[in-house]
């Protein structure tokens, strides 16, 4: 009985870090953008229609492919896989039609991206943002 | 005309492949290393496919000359295609696109499928011009891109009458937030450069002809809805100057009246579709209408249109799907009697002219499965039942074929 309670802990303490709670969407601050919807924020990692609401061009910054942010957003975003959002690009990608968001190596270089580019937007854990991002979106908060 | 596009796709080429290695500075302006201006990537799909019937060719679009019959088959869907793009600036990006598929003169020799510059006014409004691919129907652009969708290949029903894949003009696209959705707008304008085999008269060459059309679209939440229209003026006649010239020379009215309908040069054939999508988290389907009008009366108009439903689960996500074409009759009369031999001759070469029939439906049933982050295979199983007199879709047709066959397929669709 014991035991089966400290394994539940244990298995609650490992899935945290990973639970949805902890993932945001974010901008360079000095974009001045305000609160996104959801609709907003897929038009703009999507392809769909790379605008915030104040008229300023948005930068979508991937976090690295082996990560597990970048599955659990999307997972959070649209319910999608990462298999599927490939096939989605590849759609896009080969008719020549949009780019996918900029793909980072690391999550350094999503805040280095994102502090180079007054229109860049990304996803992260909120533990890392910093003084020189704002929230924007939160993912699973929305549903 | 012709060999300004053609020399503008070499330019682009070299300035493509010239930029990255002249510039290396221009990828990494800074101290710290961004992310490349230069991307190079590329799709493929191995397939093998094998159609019960051995009556007739069951082919992948009418820009196959053959395909499978009662064997298996390695050409239908097998394809390669190697993709680079540059971005110049934040507005700026050039893409060139080669791809090595079965073609009509049965090689598998690589064309240039797009080779295009693209430039952003700002995020509604995108113009690209040089060589792109027409967007006829919804997903038109994307049919080789096997690893983008669910089934093996883009249902044959609806778009086997469509064997254009690019086109050198340009396009427009307007996007606007608009109640809660995102409306888009598209108008393309381009000149085609391709051919198709036919069985009785050999190569029938589209360079040349000219291609415009738009649609609107409508994006909300999970659902897609959209409207096109595009139409296609034939530059060069269908190789049957044979069955005109002897009408002609009959000189009786009705046959001259018969061989000018019979005339395809600067007739045209208008597209008119609409698709409904709707696609949310594991669940997607897809319903798409279209009728195809030939001003021409040696072809007939088709009526077509498909669904198609399909639901993952973990990486293996079954389909099921339903498409059905129909072409309706014309009637030409060239007032020649048939008891007079030469007449009847002609007439029975008016006849066989004329022979683009459609009337069948496939029921098809298949699964995909994502091996990997970008491997998928797919098998599917395509119950195709039409009249004898279906002949429009596949090739080389035998007196013996019923309309009817099975077409087992397996796919391996990968990107890199």
């Amino acid at each position: 009985m014991k035991m089966r309670s400290l394994i539940l802990v244990l298995l609650l303490h490992l899935s945290s870090p990973a639970e949805a709670g902890e993932l945001v969407v974010v901008v360079n601050a000095a974009s001045g953008a305000g609160q996104l919807s959801r609709d907003q924020v897929i038009n703009i990692f999507l392809g769909r229609f790379r605008q915030f609401p104040s008229g300023l061009t948005a930068e979508p910054i991937d976090q690295p492919e082996d990560g597990p942010l970048r599955a659990q957003f999307y997972r959070l975003l649209v319910d999608k896989q990462m298999t599927e959002i490939n096939a989605y690009w590849a759609r896009l990608i080969f008719s020549g039609r949009t780019s996918p968001p900029l793909k980072a190596k690391s999550s350094d270089e999503v805040l280095r991206l994102l502090s180079s580019r007054r229109g860049g937007i990304a996803y992260m854990n909120k533990s890392e943002v910093n003084h020189l991002l704002t929230i924007v979106f939160t993912p699973n908060h929305d549903q | 005309m012709k060999p300004l596009p053609l020399t503008f796709c070499k330019r682009l080429l070299l300035a493509l492949l010239v930029c990255p290695l002249a510039f290396p500075a221009c990828a990494s302006e800074s101290a710290e290393p961004l992310p490349s201006n230069f991307t190079l990537r590329g799709f493929g799909t191995l397939g093998a496919t094998r159609s019960s019937s051995s009556q007739a060719d069951f082919v992948r679009d009418l820009s196959q000359p053959q395909g499978s019959r009662g064997q298996w088959s390695g050409t239908l869907d097998s394809l390669l295609g190697v993709q680079a793009n540059y971005r110049f600036s934040q507005q700026v990006e050039g893409g060139l696109q080669v791809v090595s598929r079965y073609r009509y003169d049965g090689s598998f020799q690589p064309e240039a499928h797009l080779a295009f510059l693209k430039y952003d006014f700002n995020p509604s409004l995108s113009l690209r011009a040089g060589r792109i691919g027409p967007e006829f129907y919804m997903q038109a652009d994307s049919r080789l891109i096997g690893y983008s969708y669910l089934p093996v290949r883009p249902p044959t029903d609806y778009f086997s009458p469509l064997p254009f894949y690019h086109m050198n003009g340009g396009d427009f696209t307007l996007t606007v937030p608009a109640a809660q959705g995102l409306a888009k707008f598209k108008v393309f304008y381009g000149v085609a450069g391709e051919k198709v085999p036919t069985a009785a008269v050999g190569t029938w060459d589209f360079t040349g002809s000219r291609i415009f059309g738009g649609y609107v679209d409508y994006l909300q939440g999970a659902w897609q809805w959209r409207l096109s229209y595009a139409q296609l003026q034939f530059s060069q006649d269908l190789p049957v100057n044979k069955v005109r010239d002897a009408l002609r020379l009959t000189g009786v009215p009705s046959a001259v009246a018969a061989a000018d309908a019979l005339t395809v040069t600067d007739r045209r054939v208008h597209y008119y579709s609409a698709g409904l999508v709707y696609d949310k988290g594991p669940l997607q389907a897809q319903l798409m209408l279209g009728h195809t009008m030939h001003e021409s009366t040696i072809f007939e108009n088709i009526s077509a249109g498909y669904g198609l439903v399909g639901y993952r689960i973990s990486s293996l996500t079954p389909y099921l799907g339903y498409s059905r074409a129909k072409s309706a009759r014309k009637k030409l009369t060239t007032g020649l009697s048939n008891e007079i031999a030469p007449f009847a001759a002609m007439n029975a070469g008016v006849v066989a002219t004329m022979n683009s029939h459609v009337d069948q439906s496939t029921f098809f049933l298949g699964a995909r499965w994502d091996i990997q982050p970008n491997v998928a295979f797919k098998a599917q199983w395509d119950r195709v039942r039409g009249h004898a007199d279906s002949v429009a879709f596949v090739q080389g047709e035998a007196a013996g074929w019923d309309g009817r066959t099975n077409v087992l397929s397996l796919t391996l669709d990968f990107l890199f």
